[in-house]
């Protein structure tokens, strides 16, 4: 019974020594195929609680990404994206899109990626009636989630994403149910009627001293991508917002002037996504500062609590 | 050995899950009562999680009445405090035959339910050790975490006009700029399902 036991294991060892095809090779796979696979999908996706089920078309024509993503049930979600960029959404954006916000086109490093996870070749299912080859990301700190992905081994892409917390449990989940690395046709890449062309966001008058806020303590690898002004449409105020990210994970920093209004520090969490309001004394009053983002709670409450005006007299 | 450690290898024995070590740790183990008590009372668990149902002659005191409210619905969310245990199986024939002073009963007309009122519980036996179902969950937490804490009343009337806004431009904004994947479209989406 234990030489049996062991059999598996010594044959394992020659497979694995020769499947060193290491996970940082298969991100690299999955970026790669990313800019030049074409294909088309249904997929699901799941959070606490919610369910929803998605149609996607994904072409690529002569080095030029486009795709357009389609929800199927509930209410029509639908959004089209060119070279990374979305041209049009049918539900109207929270304040405009600021396409200038962070322009770095997010792809994944696995170099960078290695310093604040731990990757790994978990082993090989089957996605999408597809093998796969899974891929685990483990991050170092219990600063940030961790990732499981599922990547088709013929073409590269992602065909499962899961997002994991520090007890494994799971935050939310994208599978594919049907895949195809088909080219889409013209009219499946068409925008319907009600997807809404996007406009650049309300920008507050460049000149304006730029973000004067910083950070005593950021969790180690989060940089900060961009930053903007922005003004909000029904309340006219002025909106400073930060994004900063580790190469997989990212949140935002919004910092709104309260101008007298009552308001609550609070906590929200949706799925994978936490929202944590602070409110921060300034010589100008109070500012509310809140952090949205997929990290852990405790690691926006910290990053809200952290956050300085840079310099209260020379600003302004 | 650690009473966990014991309990963790009675849990695999009984999900034939357990290797030949933990299963000799288990046969060793037997005379002690209270070992006997904890792998009368998962077994019990295990029932009515699975419908099936224990002679309630055996070793049903009071206590294991008293732990099916105490732990049945916790284990239930938790999808069983087997699952997290991944180790090599036991034939199932072993199992029963090791443990032979335990003989299971299909009544199938049986509920846990009329089980638990059957046996009125009773709280009269401390003594029982409150063992925290091990259990790994793999899913979501039950808990709802979809409304704001901490907000007094009137107060969050600021919060709830300003941060379902910031979520979204948070999510739009990465969806809008994400090569990457769909993961922050569907992210994005799943905001405005709400």
């Amino acid at each position: 019974m234990r030489s049996l036991a062991l059999l598996p294991l010594l044959l394992g060892f020659g497979v694995s020594a020769q499947a060193a095809t290491d996970a940082s090779q298969w991100l690299n796979r999955l970026t790669q195929a990313e800019q030049q696979q074409s294909y088309q999908g249904t997929f699901v996706y799941e959070r606490s609680g919610l369910f929803s089920t998605h149609d996607i078309w994904h072409r690529v024509q002569a080095g030029k990404v486009s795709e357009r993503m389609l929800q199927l049930d509930g209410p029509v979600q639908e959004m089209v994206r060119v070279d990374g960029k979305a041209t049009c959404v049918s539900s109207a954006p929270a304040s405009g899109l600021d396409q200038r916000a962070d322009a770095s086109r997010p792809t994944l490093d696995p170099l960078r990626l290695m310093s604040w996870y731990d990757l790994a070749v978990a082993g090989e299912s089957r996605v999408a009636g597809r093998p796969t080859v899974t891929i685990d990301l483990t991050p170092k700190d219990p600063h940030r989630y961790g990732f499981s992905l599922s990547l088709d081994k013929q073409t590269g892409l992602a065909l499962k994403t899961l997002l994991l917390d520090d007890q494994g449990r799971m935050l939310e989940r994208l599978q594919f149910t049907r895949f195809q690395p088909a080219v889409p046709e013209q009219a499946q890449l068409a925008a319907s009627k009600a997807c809404r062309p996007v406009q650049a966001a309300t920008s507050v008058t460049t000149g304006d001293a730029p973000v004067n806020w910083r950070s005593d303590w950021l969790p180690p690898g989060f940089e900060l991508l961009g930053s903007s002004l922005g003004r909000d449409e029904p309340s006219q105020s002025v909106v400073t917002r930060q994004v900063y990210g580790d190469g997989l994970a990212r949140f935002s920093v919004f910092f709104e002037p309260l101008a007298g209004a009552t308001a609550a520090d609070t906590r929200l969490q949706l799925g994978p996504t936490v929202a944590v309001s602070r409110r921060v004394d300034t010589p100008k009053g109070k500012v509310m500062v809140t952090v949205v983002g997929e990290i852990p709670v405790g690691t926006a409450e910290r990053i809200a609590l952290s956050m300085r005006l840079q310099d209260a007299q020379a600003g302004q | 050995m650690s009473r966990e450690a014991l309990q963790e290898s009675l849990s695999a024995v009984m999900d034939n899950e357990a290797d030949e070590l933990e299963l000799r740790r288990v046969i060793s183990a037997l005379d002690d009562a209270d070992v006997r008590a904890t792998w009368s009372r998962y077994q019990l668990a295990r029932a009515v999680m699975h419908k099936e149902l224990l002679d309630p002659r055996l070793d049903l005191s009071a206590a294991v009445s008293a732990a099916i409210a105490d732990e049945v619905a916790p284990a239930k969310a938790g999808r069983g405090p087997w699952r997290s245990l991944g180790r090599l199986a036991v034939a199932a024939s072993v199992t029963v035959a090791v443990l032979a002073g335990v003989r299971l009963y299909n009544q199938d007309e049986m509920s846990g339910a009329e089980l638990a009122q059957q046996q009125p519980v009773q709280q009269q036996s401390p003594s029982m050790p409150q063992v925290k179902g091990p259990a790994v969950l793999a899913g979501y937490t039950t808990e709802s975490t979809e409304a704001p804490r901490a907000a007094a009343p009137g107060q969050s009337s600021w919060n709830d006009q300003r941060v379902p806004g910031y979520l979204r431009q948070h999510a739009q904004d990465a969806a809008a700029k994400g090569s990457e994947s769909a993961l922050p479209y569907a992210r994005a989406a799943s905001l405005e399902d709400r």
